[in-house]
């Protein structure tokens, strides 16, 4: 069936517009909607305020419960995006204002941020990066290690151009003198585009909760207490070291404790529901752990295993069935030793017992939050949040892509936590109602 | 004609392979092949840059076949062909070489073994490259017409949003009555939304497109033909009915398990019951709650039965939607009726996402939770005409707890429904837990195996109904989005029959799965000929020919010669 995907068709009556659909956001419910409605023969305009597409999947390490390569399986996805001849991809590109018009279209001003590099002539050779004398933390490997102020995102970014980070950048010319292919451009400016379009779908995705608001947990004060997004870049294929390592002193740790439910079912930090993939996404690490270190000793502290989707229960018993000690029991709190070792204090469900564990590196399962900017975007029709600040969908069993703006429709994270296979089908979902709704027009 | 330039890329792909397969050794063993022209490793050969490159060198160097050693070629078939065509190469001279699946990971505990392996597989792809021929798609009209089977309200809202996508639509439904399950349920979660309401207004919406025609009572008999031209008889009633439609979109929905007799005292006592009962006596009762004439005050619910099963069961899986539901009911029986406790006896609440405030709000309104393993299930016993749950609750430290219980509601969860005659029909293939099975569980979550069969709903994994309407609608855009082009291209690698050679002795025909071999005159023989749009390439006619009459395209003998003679240097 794939083989035709890539014949381009034009059912585009774009005519006065400028693209049918504009899509907000470009990782894989960003990408999987504009796929589908591409292939579909519609034009569609996708952009993404990151340097580069792929969202947070590109970034992981394997996916639960098949153990796929996310990098693997994620490229040609995002590879087939970027060359598909229905949909431009403008990166960098954040959205300034929607405003919806009398005769139902859109008109959309967005922000065009500088890449002080010019992204076409730009070979990705990287020589510019060897002679940045400004070092910074690289947010794409979470602050393990760091990057220049001029780099490229990741491997496998797309497009695999440099950007300037003009913030650290001290415009000391180095990049400009070695770039071989002359791209560096320090004249370039913050643009404002405006434009037309049909429909939109927003496709903005989650935030990670940032632990640093659970005290008790020491994340920012002890040096062995990382997130699980730390670990994920620990065990992908583009890891920034060749093992895993604790961050204090580089030993490779063999007594592992994670804490489930790290800012999800949490009423004290403002989240009360449940994040729907840390207990697949920790048990899956465990798995990866337990075959990288086959001697550490990794301890899972949870609440309950949320193992519900295809394949899940079995990969969660398959854990199990590694050695990986789920232990039922919150962690009360966590204290920190000379040598960085760290103290798990918490109640065993099981004994009824307080019991206070060592571990030599603690991983926080992070939990997903709602990333709701984007309503304020919307300037004269308002696309309403739910209580719990994801996208409202007014007819959630019957039409849930559709939301309360007619002509704007919703995929993925942005209407609630939910793992890649949920993403992508309702990624299809939107796709689906919103050709629906442009054929209507035509 | 052999091929002289060719190209050969080795793949780290990051560390999957080259953290058990040493390239460089790869390398040097291969850079002396014959027709190596260019030689070179990337660390992701999938990635846009790397794709890139290999379309500059191809210009370039005016290679004329290339292959790439990384992954399996399920993955990545389609992306590197597609790179030789970028590049003005035919995208059949490209060969993709397995030393992923087949190497690294299969031979992870012996990197020297994983080594060797990939070496004598990157010879072997070389020699087929060499002796690869250029092939031509061509492309046969596609009916934009799905056979939509189940009209469930998954499988009406498949229906739908094929409908609106401008796709005809035939939906196809085995029993008298639309709707499935949830045409028969009260209040649904999360929404409080009615199950007969949200089924009621999907039959209306189906009924007001022209473009979709409904039929009840009514399954597929027969079934010929390949994607975009699929020719069906459909009985309806007493009559056959043939159509001809471009693809399937499978919504046949669950069945709820219906528990063994004597499994927690189901069948023996009367006031064990399961959840769907027990949601129709919660949505038949007014005021009081009472079964068997008797008011019920308090209801024990039994949860995973039927799920989550030991190995005595088949049931590994979790059913997904039961935890949620038995809590969505338990709040139903708080705001209906006064003065009724619920004792929930679970093996861990899985109320993900934001279904977890049902939990909350059950625990606020009083409700008891209390879990159990599965080596220590709760009994359930009658002593003086009173029944008794009796359970090791794992929340009070193990402690035994027994209770009275008027009513007991096993929480039953969703098992795959029986049947093997549409799979078979439609080869649909079924996973270890007996669902119907998708093509790559995360990218590709509602297409099988098979070209133009694609699943939606609970007949794939239980499912929530929200769940269920992402896919059925995620697959309706999929197949729109093949369909819509009227036309599809038909992959080349298909059997060829030199006819001179043949002499029809009917063993390629026996083998064929895909009714493609037909028979044809040839100087006044019988000889057997490949029907090109029913044909797909699996090669299986090739080894059983005596006379060597039959060549797959893409895998010639002389292909599958050279690759012998490599492997076994």
């Amino acid at each position: 069936m794939e083989a035709t995907n890539n014949d381009s068709m034009n059912r585009s009556n774009a005519g006065t517009t400028d693209y049918d659909v504009l899509v907000i956001g470009a990782g894989i419910a960003g990408e999987e909607s504009a796929l589908k409605l591409a292939d579909m023969g519609f034009k569609v305009l996708l952009i993404e305020k990151e340097p580069s597409i792929g969202g947070k999947m590109i970034l992981l390490s394997k996916v639960f419960p098949t153990l796929d390569c996310a990098a693997c399986i994620t490229t040609p996805k995002v590879s087939e995006t970027a060359r598909h001849p229905n949909i431009t991809i403008l990166t960098l590109a954040e959205a300034e204002s929607i405003v919806k018009e009398e005769n139902n279209l859109f008109s959309v001003t967005f922000k065009k941020h500088p890449r002080y590099v010019v992204e076409n002539d730009c070979t990705g050779c990287q020589e510019c990066e060897t002679v940045c004398p400004m070092v910074v933390k690289d947010q794409f490997q979470f602050n393990l290690v760091a990057r220049k102020a001029i780099y490229i995102p990741f491997n496998i970014a797309n497009p695999r151009v440099a950007l300037i980070d003009i913030e650290n950048c001290t415009l000391c010319g180095a990049c400009e003198q070695k770039c071989p292919s002359n791209c560096i451009d320090f004249t370039q400016k913050e643009e404002l585009v405006n434009i037309k379009v049909k429909s939109v779908i927003v496709a903005t995705g989650f935030k990670l909760f940032d632990p640093i608001s659970i005290e008790r947990y020491g994340y920012g004060r002890y040096k062995n207490v990382i997130t699980s997004m730390q670990m994920e870049r620990e065990l992908a294929p583009t890891r920034p070291f060749n093992s895993v390592l604790r961050p204090s002193d580089g030993k490779v740790p063999d007594k592992i404790a994670y804490i489930f439910c790290t800012g999800s079912r949490d009423h004290t930090v403002g989240n009360p529901i449940c994040s729907q993939v840390c207990c697949m996404y920790s048990t899956k690490q465990a798995q990866l752990l337990m075959g990288a270190l086959p001697m550490a000793d990794i301890s899972l502290y949870y609440i309950n295993i949320r193992a519900f989707g295809k394949g899940f229960n079995e990969f969660y018993m398959q854990a199990k069935d590694m050695g990986a000690n789920y232990v039922k029991g919150k962690i009360g709190s966590i204290s920190e030793k000379e040598n960085g070792n760290l103290i798990l204090r918490y109640e065993d469900i099981v004994t009824g017992k307080v019991t206070e564990k060592e571990h030599d590196l603690v991983v926080l399962s992070v939990g997903l939050l709602a990333n709701h900017e984007i309503t304020k975007v919307f300037k004269n029709e308002k696309l309403e949040l739910d209580a719990l600040k994801y996208i409202k969908q007014p007819d959630l069993l019957q039409s849930p892509a559709t939301t309360s703006i007619k002509g704007v429709f919703v995929a993925g994270t942005a209407t609630s936590p939910m793992d890649i296979p949920d993403t992508i089908m309702s990624a299809g979902a939107a796709a689906s109602e919103t050709s629906g709704y442009l054929n209507q027009w035509s | 004609m052999t091929k002289k330039k060719i190209g050969v890329y080795v793949c780290h792909c990051g560390g999957n392979i080259s953290d058990y397969v040493d390239i460089e050794k790869v390398k040097e063993a291969v850079k002396d092949e014959a027709n190596v022209y260019l030689l070179k490793n990337t660390l992701f050969a999938c990635s846009d840059s790397s794709q890139k490159e290999m379309v500059a060198d191809i210009q370039t160097n005016e290679l004329d076949a290339i292959v790439v050693a990384s992954c399996s070629p399920k993955l990545h078939v389609p992306t590197f062909r597609g790179v030789a065509q970028r590049a003005g190469m035919n995208p059949y001279n490209y060969v993709q070489v397995n030393i992923r699946e087949q190497g690294s990971w299969a031979h992870s505990d012996n990197p020297k073994g994983a080594t060797e392996k990939a070496i004598l597989l990157v010879k072997a792809g070389i020699a087929r490259a060499a002796e690869s021929e250029a092939l031509t798609s061509s492309k046969i009209p596609a009916a934009n017409v799905v056979a939509v089977i189940g009209a469930g309200v998954g499988g009406m809202r498949s229906a739908i949003a094929l409908a609106d996508m401008g796709t005809e639509v035939y939906l196809i439904e085995k029993e008298k009555n639309v709707g499935g399950h949830v045409a028969n349920f009260g209040s649904l979660f999360t929404t409080d939304k009615m199950g007969y309401e949200l089924s009621a207004n999907l039959l209306s919406e189906v009924k007001k497109r022209e473009n979709i025609k409904l039929f009840t009572n009514a399954e597929i008999v027969e079934k010929k033909g390949s994607i975009g031209n699929f020719d069906i008889q459909v009985k309806v009633d007493n009559d056959v009915l043939p159509l001809h439609v471009g693809a399937f979109v499978v919504n046949t929905g669950f069945d709820s398990y219906q528990p063994q007799q004597g499994e927690y005292g189901f069948g023996e006592q009367t006031n064990v019951i399961t959840l769907p009962e027990f949601k129709k006596l919660i949505d038949n009762s007014s005021e009081r709650l009472i079964f068997n004439g008797k008011a019920i005050k308090k209801v024990a619910y039994i949860y995973c039965v039927g799920s989550r099963q030991n190995d005595e069961g088949d049931n590994k899986y979790c059913s997904r939607y039961c935890c949620t539901a038995a809590i969505h009911a338990s709040v139903q029986v708080n705001k209906k009726f006064k003065d009724v406790t619920n004792l929930h006896f679970n093996r861990g609440i899985r109320t993900y996402g934001k279904q977890e405030l049902l939990y909350e709000e059950s625990s606020k309104n009083g409700d008891i939770y209390l879990q159990f393993s599965l080596d220590s299930i709760p009994e359930i016993t009658q002593k003086g005409g009173k029944t008794f749950v009796k359970v090791k609750d794992i929340l009070s430290a193990g402690k035994e707890v027994e209770t009275e219980a008027d009513l007991v509601v096993l929480v039953t969860g969703m098992v795959p429904r029986e049947n093997s005659k549409l799979a078979s029909q439609l080869k649909i293939p079924v996973g270890r837990d007996n669902f119907f099975n998708e093509i790559h569980m995360k990218l590709r979550p509602v297409e099988t195996v098979i070209d133009g069969v694609l699943i939606a709903g609970t007949c794939q994994s239980p499912k929530n109904i929200l769940e269920t309407m992402n896919s059925s609608m995620a697959a309706a855009a999929k197949i729109n989005s093949v369909l819509t082009k009227g036309e599809m291209t038909l992959d080349p690698t298909l059997a060829k029959i030199n006819p001179s050679q043949c002499t029809w002795c009917g063993k390629c025909a026996e083998a064929c799965p895909f009714d493609a071999i037909i028979q044809t005159e040839f100087d006044g023989r019988i000889v057997a000929k490949i029907n090109e749009a029913n044909c797909k390439g699996c090669g299986m006619c090739t080894p059983v020919c005596p006379t060597d009459a039959i060549d797959l395209a893409g895998f010639t003998n002389a292909q599958i010669e050279g690759m012998i003679d490599a492997l076994a240097e």
